[in-house]
Order: C-alpha cells, then sequence, then structure tokens
C-alpha cells in the first residue's frame, strides 16, 4: 500500500544475488570439505564427535592474575599423566581470565576429575559451583548426528508433503526452493564460521535449522497465499497482481521477522552463552527467510 | 453480546487457574537451571535391539543400586529403546555413580582346574608385580617425565612380557601396563572352571572392616539352594591344592585355599566373604552392586553433563532478563505501530505467557535452557498472529469500512495464512520431540505448546479483548487503531 518493491523490474537481480550467495555457500562447504582439518563440510562440535568440555570460573580477589595458556599447559604437562589428553588440549581464557574453558578428547569422569584437580593446582582456587562440564562418548556422539541428520529430513519431508498438499505444484516447488536457498544459506554461513573462527556446530544447531525451516515456509505461505486470493479476484495482469500482493504483504513480513528477532537478540545479549550460536544461527535464518519471502519465492512465480 | 461476555468470563477463569496453578505447583527445573549431573547410560548388545524385558531388567538393576548408593532425589528414566538417563540433581559427584553402575557385577565362583598350581603361581606373582608397577607409575608425579624412572619401568615390563610370553601392542606406556593386566587376570579366569554357583543365589551382601588391619572386606549371604551349593564346591575341592576363586566381571578378585576340616560337610552356614584388600569406598561400591544384582547386559556412560549450582541460578537469572527484555522490546513496538491493537497484542502476550506457564507445570514441562529460548521465540510467532490479523484490520478500515466489520473480516480473513504457518512448525516441532535427545525435547516441547497456545491467544484472547474495548465509546475512534503517520494522509 505505501510500499513500492519494483519486483518486475528487478527479477534478474533478486536471482542473481540468491545464486551468487547459494555458490559462495557452496564454496564455503566444498572449501571446508576439502582443506580443513576436520574434513567436513561443517566443523562439527563435541556434540557429534565426543569430547570433554569443561568451563569453570576462578575465584579472584579483584582481579584475576595474568595467565598465559602456554603456561598453564606446561604446568599440565609436568603434573598430568594422561598424554594422550595433553596432546589434544585446547585451553582458553576468557572475560578478564576469570573463566577457564578447555576441551580435551573424551575422558572418563575420573579422568576429568583430575584434570580438574590439576587445573585447581595450578590457577585455583577454582569454583566449583560455576562448573559447566560436559563428556560426550564417541558412540554416543556419532548417534547424535544420526539423529540430527534423521530428523531433518524427515521434517523437510514432512513440509514439502504438508505444501505440496496445500498449494498447487508450481507454488508448492517455489516454496520449497525458498527453503532449501534459506537453510543453505545459513548452513554456508556456519562453514565459513567454522573455516575463519574455528565456530563448531552442536545439536542445537541442527535445532535452528528446523526452525528456521518452519519460519521459512510460514512466511512464504503467507505471502503465496495473498497472491492467491489476489489472482482469484484479478483486476491487473498475472505479474502486477504477484507485485501488488507483495507490497501488501511486506510490512506483515517486515513486522514478524523484527518482533522474532528482538527476543532472539535479547538471548544473544543477556541470554547464557550456550544459547549464543544457536540464536545466532536463528536470526541469520530469520533474515535470510524473510528476503527469500519477500523477494525470491515471488520474483520465481513471475512470468517473462 | 452474551457470547462475547461468556468468552471474557472463560478468559479470566483461565488466568485465575494459571496463576493459581503457578502457586500451587512450582516449575520444575532442568539441571542447567539448579545444578547437578545427568548421566546417559547406553546399553551395550552386540547383536539384535535391545527388547523391552532387557531395558526393564537393566533399568531395576541400576534403580536398586542408585537407592542403595543413598543418593538423593535422583531420577531415572529410559530414553529411546537403550538408554537410561540418571539424574542427580544439586552438588552430588557423578564419580561414585559412574564407578558403581558402570560394573556389570557378574559375581561367579569357580573351582581350579587340576593340576595348574605351578602356572597359577607365576600368574599370580606377574599380577603382583604389575600392581606395583601401575602404583608407581601413578602415584609419582614429575616423575614419569625423568628418562631413568620411565627406562626401569620400561624394562620391568619388558622382562614380564618375555616371562609371559606375551607382547603388549598399546602406543603408550600406560596402555602397555593396562593391557598386560588384563592379559594376565585373563589367563588366571582361565585356570578355573565356572560352578553354577553365581550372584543370583545371593540374598544379601554386606561389608566390615577386618579386625588384623585397616582393609575392608565383603560379606555375601546365600539364598538356601546358593548356601547347598556353595557347601558341595567346598566340599569338592576341600583338603587339595585346587584353590576356590571368586570372580566379578572376569576378573578374579579373591582365591582361597578350602582347608581339610570342610572335606565332609563342605563350608555350611550360607555365606562367605571376600577380602581382597578392599578400601571402605571399594568395599562398598562392590556391596551396592552385588546388592543391587549383576546388570543382563552390560552397559557404558557414554554421557555426562554437570552443572554447578551458581552456574544454574545464573542461567535462570540470565533467562528471565532476555524473556522480559524481549516481551517489553516487542510490546514498545507493537504498541508504537498499531496503538490500540498494539496494546490489545501485549494483554494478550501476557495471557500466552502464563498459558504457557501454567501448562508446563500441569504437564508437567522441566524447563531447561533450551526449553525457555523455545518459550521465547514462540513470544515472536504468538506475536506473528497478531500482526497478520492487524494488517488486515488496517486494510479494511483504510477500505472505508466501520470499525466492528474491519475486526470482524480482519480476523476471518487471516485465518488462513495463520494456521497453515502455525501448522508447519507445529510439523518441525513433532518430529524434533519424536527423534531429539533430551535437551532438543525441551526446545521442541516449549516451542510447540507455545505456537498451539497462540492461536487460541491471537485468535480468541485478541478477538474478545479488542470487542470488550470496543464497547466503549472512547475507544472507538478509528485513528487508535491507525499510525499517525498513515492517518494524516
Amino acid at each position: 500500500m505505501k510500499y513500492n518493491l519494483e519486483l518486475i523490474k528487478n527479477k534478474k537481480r533478486i536471482i542473481g544475488f540468491s545464486t551468487v550467495l547459494i555458490l559462495l555457500s557452496l564454496l564455503g562447504i566444498i572449501y571446508s570439505t576439502l582443506y580443513t582439518s576436520y574434513k567436513k563440510p561443517i566443523n562439527l562440535g563435541m556434540d557429534f564427535v565426543g569430547g570433554n568440555e569443561l568451563r569453570i570460573e576462578r575465584v579472584c580477589e579483584t582481579e584475576c592474575s595474568n595467565l598465559s595458556p602456554d603456561s598453564v599447559y606446561e604446568n599440565l604437562k609436568e603434573i598430568s599423566k594422561n598424554q594422550k589428553v595433553l596432546n589434544n588440549l585446547k585451553l582458553q581464557f576468557q572475560n578478564n581470565n576469570k573463566i577457564i574453558s578447555i576441551r580435551t578428547p573424551y575422558l572418563s569422569i575420573e579422568e576429568s576429575n583430575n584434570l580438574i584437580s590439576n587445573l585447581d593446582n595450578i590457577v585455583g582456587p577454582l569454583n566449583y559451583e560455576s562448573k559447566d562440564s560436559r563428556l560426550i562418548g564417541p558412540k554416543l556422539g556419532k548417534r547424535l548426528l544420526t539423529n540430527c541428520v534423521t530428523s531433518l529430513l524427515v521434517s523437510l519431508f514432512a513440509i514439502s508433503l504438508y505444501i505440496t498438499i496445500r498449494f498447487d505444484k508450481k507454488y508448492a516447488l517455489f516454496a520449497l526452493l525458498a527453503l532449501f536457498h534459506d537453510l543453505l544459506i545459513v548452513f554456508g554461513i556456519f562453514s565459513w564460521l567454522g573455516i575463519t573462527l574455528s565456530v563448531e556446530v552442536n545439536s542445537l544447531f541442527a535445532v535452528s535449522l528446523l526452525t528456521i525451516a518452519g519460519y521459512s515456509v510460514n512466511d512464504t505461505v503467507v505471502i503465496f497465499d495473498r497472491i492467491r486470493e489476489n489472482l482469484k479476484s484479478k483486476k491487473e495482469g498475472y505479474n502486477e497482481t504477484i507485485q501488488l500482493s507483495v507490497n501488501e504483504s511486506f510490512r506483515r513480513t517486515t513486522f514478524t521477522s523484527i518482533t522474532t528477532l528482538i527476543p532472539l537478540l535479547s538471548i544473544i545479549l543477556f541470554g547464557s552463552y550456550s544459547l549464543f550460536w544457536f540464536s545466532f544461527a536463528l536470526s541469520l535464518g530469520i533474515i535470510v527467510g524473510s528476503y527469500s519471502s519477500i523477494l525470491l519465492a515471488p520474483s520465481l512465480l513471475l512470468k517473462d | 453480546m452474551k457470547r462475547r461476555q461468556i468468552w471474557l468470563f472463560f478468559i479470566i477463569f483461565l488466568l485465575t487457574l494459571s496463576v493459581y496453578l503457578l502457586i500451587n505447583y512450582p516449575l520444575q527445573l532442568g539441571l542447567d537451571l539448579q545444578g547437578g549431573s545427568q548421566l546417559t547410560l547406553q546399553i551395550i548388545k552386540e547383536e539384535g535391539k535391545v527388547t523391552k524385558d532387557e531395558l526393564d531388567a537393566v533399568n531395576s538393576v541400576i534403580d536398586r543400586r542408585v537407592n542403595n548408593l543413598g543418593v538423593s532425589e535422583s531420577n531415572l528414566q529410559t530414553l529411546g529403546g537403550d538408554q537410561l538417563i540418571l539424574e542427580l540433581p544439586g552438588e552430588q559427584n557423578p564419580l561414585v555413580a559412574s564407578r558403581v553402575l558402570g560394573k556389570t557385577a557378574l559375581l561367579e565362583f569357580r573351582t581350579q582346574k587340576a593340576g595348574t598350581s605351578t602356572n597359577l603361581k607365576t600368574l599370580q606373582l606377574q599380577r603382583l608385580n604389575i600392581k606395583e608397577i601401575i602404583d608407581q607409575y601413578s602415584s609419582s608425579e614429575k616423575s614419569q617425565y625423568d628418562e631413568n624412572f620411565l627406562k626401569i619401568i620400561q624394562d620391568d615390563l619388558k622382562e614380564i612380557e618375555q616371562e609371559l610370553n606375551y607382547y603388549t601392542t598399546s602406543s603408550d606406556l600406560y596402555g602397555k601396563l593396562i593391557e598386560i593386566k588384563k592379559y594376565v587376570d585373563k589367563e588366571i579366569t582361565n585356570l578355573f572352571i565356572k560352578t553354577d554357583l553365581t550372584g543370583k543365589d545371593l540374598i544379601n551382601a554386606g561389608r566390615r572392616q577386618e579386625q588384623t588391619n585397616s582393609n575392608w572386606e565383603v560379606l555375601l549371604t546365600f539364598s538356601n539352594s546358593g548356601g547347598e551349593k556353595f557347601a558341595d564346591i567346598t566340599k569338592s575341592i576341600a583338603g587339595t591344592n585346587q584353590l576356590l576363586a571368586i570372580i566379578l566381571d572376569g576378573e578374579s578378585i579373591s582365591e582361597a585355599s578350602v582347608g581339610n576340616q570342610f572335606a565332609n560337610t563342605g563350608i555350611t552356614g550360607g555365606s562367605a566373604t571376600i577380602s581382597g584388600n578392599f578400601s571402605a569406598e571399594n568395599a562398598r561400591e562392590l556391596e551396592v552392586q552385588l546388592k543391587g544384582g549383576s546388570l543382563p547386559l552390560p552397559i557404558e556412560i557414554v554421557e555426562t553433563n554437570t552443572i554447578g549450582a551458581l552456574l544454574g541460578s545464573k542461567n535462570i537469572l540470565k533467562s528471565l532478563y532476555a524473556a522480559i527484555s524481549g516481551l517489553i522490546f516487542v510490546g514498545i513496538f507493537m504498541i508504537f505501530n498499531y496503538r490500540i491493537l498494539g496494546f490489545v497484542s501485549v494483554l494478550s502476550l501476557v495471557l500466552y505467557g502464563f498459558f504457557n506457564l501454567a501448562l508446563y507445570s500441569l504437564i508437567p514441562v522441566t524447563l531447561t535452557l533450551p526449553g525457555i529460548s523455545g518459550l521465547i521465540l514462540s513470544i515472536g510467532m504468538a506475536v506473528d498472529a497478531n500482526i497478520l490479523i492487524f494488517e488486515r484490520i488496517k486494510e479494511e478500515l483504510y477500505d472505508g469500512n466501520t470499525l466492528t466489520r474491519s475486526i470482524d473480516s480482519g480476523f476471518q480473513r487471516a485465518n488462513s495464512s495463520i494456521v497453515d504457518g502455525h501448522i508447519t512448525t507445529l510439523l518441525s516441532c513433532f518430529v524434533l520431540f519424536l527423534l531429539g535427545t533430551n535437551f532438543v525435547k525441551g526446545f521442541a516441547a516449549t516451542l510447540g505448546i507455545g505456537v498451539l497456545i497462540s492461536l487460541f491467544t491471537s485468535l480468541n484472547c485478541s478477538k474478545t479483548i479488542l470487542r470488550f474495548f470496543t464497547t466503549y465509546q472512547s475507544l472507538r475512534q478509528k485513528n487508535l487503531y491507525l499510525p499517525r503517520n498513515n492517518f494524516s494522509n
């Protein structure tokens, strides 16, 4: 009504832009599979490969003494017995040296307890009340991965089925195309994040992909519904009606995205650190999803 | 008019009910919010699937062991067809639990094969040697980086290897030591023949401190038939040089001779003691395992999560901040854009929040971090339905329709889009809930419940509230429903 997106004029540009995004994502996925140390399309976190993750706070009077991960590592080497652990240990300090976070291959509870008491000797005292420790066996990791991939496939199939029954073929095809476009781009961005910043994906990432799928389809469905409704009352040509429908639903789609982004942003800002990348992935998905629902999916419907 | 009032009263009734529920049945918090440990136990079966009976049998053994350990407020549940989840709230160390639960605890009584005495003596000696080396290696602190020390241990190991004619293949020294220890244990066990007396014949187990030193011993009490078997077995080897071995999970924990005085009757009385240099802790662990019975299938602890109590309460606080700030900013956004309509959506959002939480305590849903993020995310989705409706109402108003008519057709025309959109999200939630892990299930549950409730609040509650507002003449001016900038043109 107040908006005038020139969909018809810009059809080529929109499709071109999406193609570039998809190619970049594919590039990230291929690069990640071939040239990274982990040789996977995406950097799988310890939910999927197993391992031990430990995060614990130090008790400091005013300021925590400055420590380099290397010196801790050296000390650890002297008192720890388990070579396997030491060789694959990643150690980080966060929050002005207050928080120690450590990643190792899978340890038994006993070994993990030993590691913590060794750390206590080196950088202690530690606040055990603030401990966050996760041990995942490699077997379970594999199982989780299969689980996540199956959930994704099953629910994508269910959504596709629903859309195909609900709409006629052409609409269904383009709604699904938009959906896979969104998922591929979010996946690609995380591939790149893995390559550049070693960001890992855990089972919550699979959850966010699923949520994005539901959300993206929802957005597209609303616009397609509007197009269908307007085509029935046909006042103008086919292409013009589509453009009009998009402009009519523009406010709704952007507003909905904003009201969904606001809570996500508050989780990113105020919520627990364990939800950071989850909310980040969801936010990305919502932004890409709105773009594809407003611009890409309707452009695909346009006739030349 | 009448129907409208009924709806209004119904909504007020539901709100009161929700508040009542929340006060009387507080929400259950997951371990990531209250602190504690969670262990995932995987049942190992080489071939075929774990049957329901096997799962139940494992479950009851683990349950007995947990109870005998005296862990307070623990919670054991099955997950999928072959996993168990044990939750230990608070600051309870999962280490003890993991040691006690992980063992199969299959107890066997075996008698020595005739003519293997020399062989056994050699093996027993080597077992002692290996134990000493391992003790040295693991009790030493910096010294294992001392080359001389390492050399001595390596030489000792080589000697033992030659003696036994068994050569280890592990890559590191510690692995080699463990490997040779296992080999010796197996060889010793092989020198004994199985009898039909096993852990199944026990009716109780206990422990006590030995009188002569500070070591502990574990007492076994047999059932009637078990006592008879024990008497028979001891009778058969009494006075010979064949030993009786007590074997736990394939490893002999005690080998003892039976004196000549038992040659006529065997050892009667239906009880026995195992004294194998137990520490108080080890004796207690064995006692708990034997009391609980042996596991029909071995299990492995595949996941352990521990969250400190302080971190848990911090997580609650952070989630609260995130939820409240999310709600406030969404509210501001809605009121700014939709004025009275926005206010209505804020009211229905508040109702939405209460209904959700009340349902969590009713079902009950255990709140976890992913669960809370599902709830917060569903705020956005709940508002989505309102936006769809309000946009339609505005369009109708711009088209010059009356307020009542615009509201009615706005709700009506947005209906199908709303239902469609919600169904796709529900599909995702459903699949997540069926296939997801515990962690993921929390998210799927709250998001799914949220989507269902938002159908009710955004369609019925906002409509009822809006109609209630429009009964007041002063609230019926069109400009209260349209943003100022739009209204001016």
